[in-house]
């Protein structure tokens, strides 16, 4: 499933992060984000607008477009 | 003396480490080529000096931020580096700090934050850490400074080189760094091993540089074949994937034999104020209250209470003082009327407007350190993005609200270059604290009652205009499809009395420094060319230079409402710096102190002339000094020029709307 499809506050594990533009991706590695990294969706703002997503305690925002292309998988 | 860098991620405490292992004296220069801010302090120990690198992720870089760094490791020569590492994001800090050990040259690891660590439930042993690493790794509290002292004892004279560490990147790799290793020039100042890693990962400024140095195209064939031997053998798909799951594998076996982490899921302060200041409904809303109770206390409650103090004794005692000094000392009616009619009516009308300025600098430092900033980031994102901008271009604008130069400068932290370019292009209409004092006169004079909220409006139309201009701009001439928006959202913390002072005086004191030479020069021209004219010295004003350079102006103005040789004047010297515009007024004018000039302006102007003149000064052209700072961070006179005259054309046809609309309307 997608990053987007997560509900508000739930857990999963990234999978799959190869369809993500490379700056992006460059980006998300830089804080430490990569396949098998633990997000949690805190929060969607309307509108389409940027997302929330926690990792090992820190917060980052992420545009809706973006974690679109981000494959999880939801911890069992 | 030693020279240490001082080298982290964002976020993690640089700056306050960096305050508390140098003292109070520090110098502010330029890293070559642009307009970064180079900050370099004497360590307190006094064995050298500390340089203070922007924060980056890593050393290859995405932004022009970031490029400075990489910049600084090839280029500049150094003895060492402090690395400041969060202990509560350790595993990503790491990263960092891996490819600063191959730099090979003296690390200090400071571990900040261990308490946040510990609340998260991570511990962390730094002996086995820094045993690990080869490094000694010092705790540290960077906000109170515990912990500086040990590192002060660390830097000594003979700072121990331990090239000892080694991370072995796998068989295709290491052969590659060592074919690029022989192929490098001899000389090389920079660690070859380092250099050649970089290469391999894709480092654009470092390639740069050994391109600058003679021919590439043998290390290029080499970085070219590893990729496609990385691919096709292992599970990576390019180098720069190969080297990032090496080194996160050898943190990761690091963590797990020096960090100690258990489960914790307590909630903390952070996840509940994010609760209301990025809720999907409130935060808008939440953004713009937080911006109107910024200009209250600046206006309202704190600054101009503290202005009329100032003002009285500027007009006051300090005026009296100095004629009295002047004419016991016997000097001349010509030195009298330079210092009082010229410099202390130029000057002093400015000053007055300290107060106000560094209570806005010193609320926005608030934002910039409480962590508030990038929330408004990330609650903006949506509707930049409908214009062609990202939420991070939202806080370089925040920033022009103090003064445009470090705006434009912020706009660096944006990373690609279209956004950079419309955001250093656009922060310029935003209202800067050197307009205040132009608005204070007027509101004070036209609109005493409502003065925040038309001040208000002032700082809103500079929005809404630089939102318009960005629509069109990156639908016509800046046109890209590709925006970029991630933003880290560090955890709330209370922003430190002492750090806060020390960031507001240095985004003050430019604008002191700003009154003893602009402003003091502009006066003392400003009332020579009113002082002298055709007919000689001691004119009457109408018949002075001054005037006659500004009817130059008065008729192309009088459509806008104030088509008289004083304002045309006065916004021509507007253009050194815009708080000079209300000296001279302040020296046209002729008076001792404000009130009395707000007295003669309500002769002068109307309130919708004042109205369309503040709006003019608003947008009229960036000052001098933002002027140059575009030229230097655009890199390009065209669009420099481009910034000057998009600004004149809006700001006319926006007072020509309002003044001739309003009086259609019968103001």
């Amino acid at each position: 499933m997608l990053l987007t499809q997560l509900n508000k506050g739930e857990r999963a594990t990234i999978i799959d992060l190869s369809l993500v533009n490379e700056s992006v991706r460059r980006r998300l590695l830089d804080l430490g984000i990569s396949e098998g990294s633990q997000v949690c969706l805190q929060c969607k703002l309307p509108f389409k607008g940027p997302c929330m997503v926690e990792n090992c305690g820190q917060s980052l925002g992420i545009r809706l477009q973006d974690a679109s292309y981000i494959k999880v998988e939801k911890k069992c | 003396m030693l020279n240490i860098a001082l080298i982290g991620n964002p976020n993690t405490g640089k700056t306050s480490l960096f305050n508390n292992l140098t003292g109070t004296y520090q110098y502010v220069g330029n890293w070559s080529g642009v307009t970064v801010e180079k900050k370099v302090g004497i360590i307190k120990n006094k064995k050298g000096n500390l340089i203070d690198l922007p924060g980056v992720y890593s050393l290859s870089p995405l932004s022009k931020d970031e490029a400075v760094v990489s910049n600084f490791f090839v280029t500049e020569t150094f003895d060492g580096m402090i690395n400041i590492v969060d202990a509560s994001q350790i595993e990503r800090n790491l990263l960092l700090t891996l490819q600063l050990l191959e730099f090979e040259k003296p690390v200090i690891i400071g571990l900040n934050m261990t308490d946040v660590a510990k609340r998260r439930g991570i511990t962390i042993n730094e002996q086995l850490l820094s045993e690990k690493l080869g490094v000694p790794v010092v705790p540290v509290i960077a906000r109170s400074g515990k912990g500086t002292a040990t590192i002060n004892d660390l830097l000594t004279d003979d700072l121990k080189v331990d090239a000892s560490f080694t991370l072995k990147y796998g068989p295709i790799i290491e052969e590659s760094i060592n074919q690029i290793i022989h192929l490098l020039p001899a000389n090389l100042s920079i660690p070859k091993r380092w250099t050649a890693i970089q290469l391999l990962e894709g480092n654009a400024e470092v390639r740069k540089y050994i391109r600058s140095l003679g021919d590439g195209a043998g290390i290029d064939s080499i970085i070219q074949a590893t990729n496609e031997q990385i691919a096709d053998e292992t599970a990576a798909s390019n180098t720069s994937k190969w080297i990032y799951s090496v080194r996160k594998a050898f943190i990761e076996e690091l963590i797990q034999s020096s960090v100690v982490t258990e489960e914790s899921e307590n909630k903390s302060l952070t996840d509940k104020i994010d609760k209301i200041a990025t809720h999907p409904f409130l935060g808008i809303p939440i953004f713009l209250a937080t911006m109107f109770l910024m200009f209250k206390l600046t206006f309202d409650w704190l600054g101009i209470p503290l202005s009329d103090i100032l003002d009285g004794f500027i007009s006051g005692s300090l005026t009296t003082w100095l004629t009295n000094g002047l004419n016991t000392a016997g000097a001349s009616d010509f030195i009298k009327a330079v210092v009082l009619d010229g410099i202390v009516a130029g000057v002093g009308g400015v000053l007055v407007f300290v107060p106000q300025i560094f209570i806005l600098f010193l609320l926005i430092s608030f934002l910039e350190d409480s962590g508030y900033m990038a929330r408004a980031a990330l609650v903006m994102d949506r509707t930049m993005e409908m214009v062609g901008l990202n939420g991070k271009a939202f806080i370089p604008m925040i920033i022009g609200f103090g003064c445009n130069v470090p705006g434009v400068m912020a706009a660096r932290t944006i990373e690609t270059p279209r956004e950079r370019m419309l955001t250093i292009l656009l922060t310029p209409l935003m209202s800067c604290s050197a307009r205040l004092p132009v608005y204070a006169l007027f509101v004070g004079a036209f609109f005493a009652k409502y003065q925040a909220l038309v001040v208000f409006s002032l700082y809103v139309l500079g929005i809404v205009v630089a939102l318009t201009l960005a629509k069109i701009f990156s639908s016509t001439i800046l046109k890209g499809e590709f925006s970029m928006f991630i933003v880290e959202l560090p955890p709330y913390r209370m922003p430190q009395g002492k750090a806060l002072l020390r960031s507001t005086w240095d985004k003050g004191k430019g604008f002191i420094k700003k009154a003893g030479t602009f402003i003091f020069g502009g006066s003392v021209l400003i009332w020579l060319l009113s002082y002298s004219g055709p007919a000689g010295f001691d004119v009457p004003m109408d018949d002075s230079f001054l005037a006659m350079i500004g009817n130059v102006l008065a008729p192309i103005l009088a459509p806008l409402g104030f088509g008289t040789w004083q304002a045309g004047a006065s916004l021509i010297t507007g253009f050194l710096a815009k708080e000079v515009v209300v000296s001279a007024m302040n020296i046209i004018y002729h008076v001792p102190n404000a009130d009395s000039l707000q007295g003669l302006l309500s002769n002068e102007f109307s309130a919708l002339s004042a109205f369309s003149f503040m709006v003019f000064v608003l947008l009229y052209v960036p000052c001098l000094a933002t002027v140059a700072t575009i030229r230097k961070e655009a890199g390009s006179v065209k669009w420099t020029w481009f910034s000057v005259v998009y600004a004149l054309v809006i700001a006319y046809v926006l007072s020509l709307v309002i003044y001739q609309g309003g009086k259609l309307l019968g103001y």
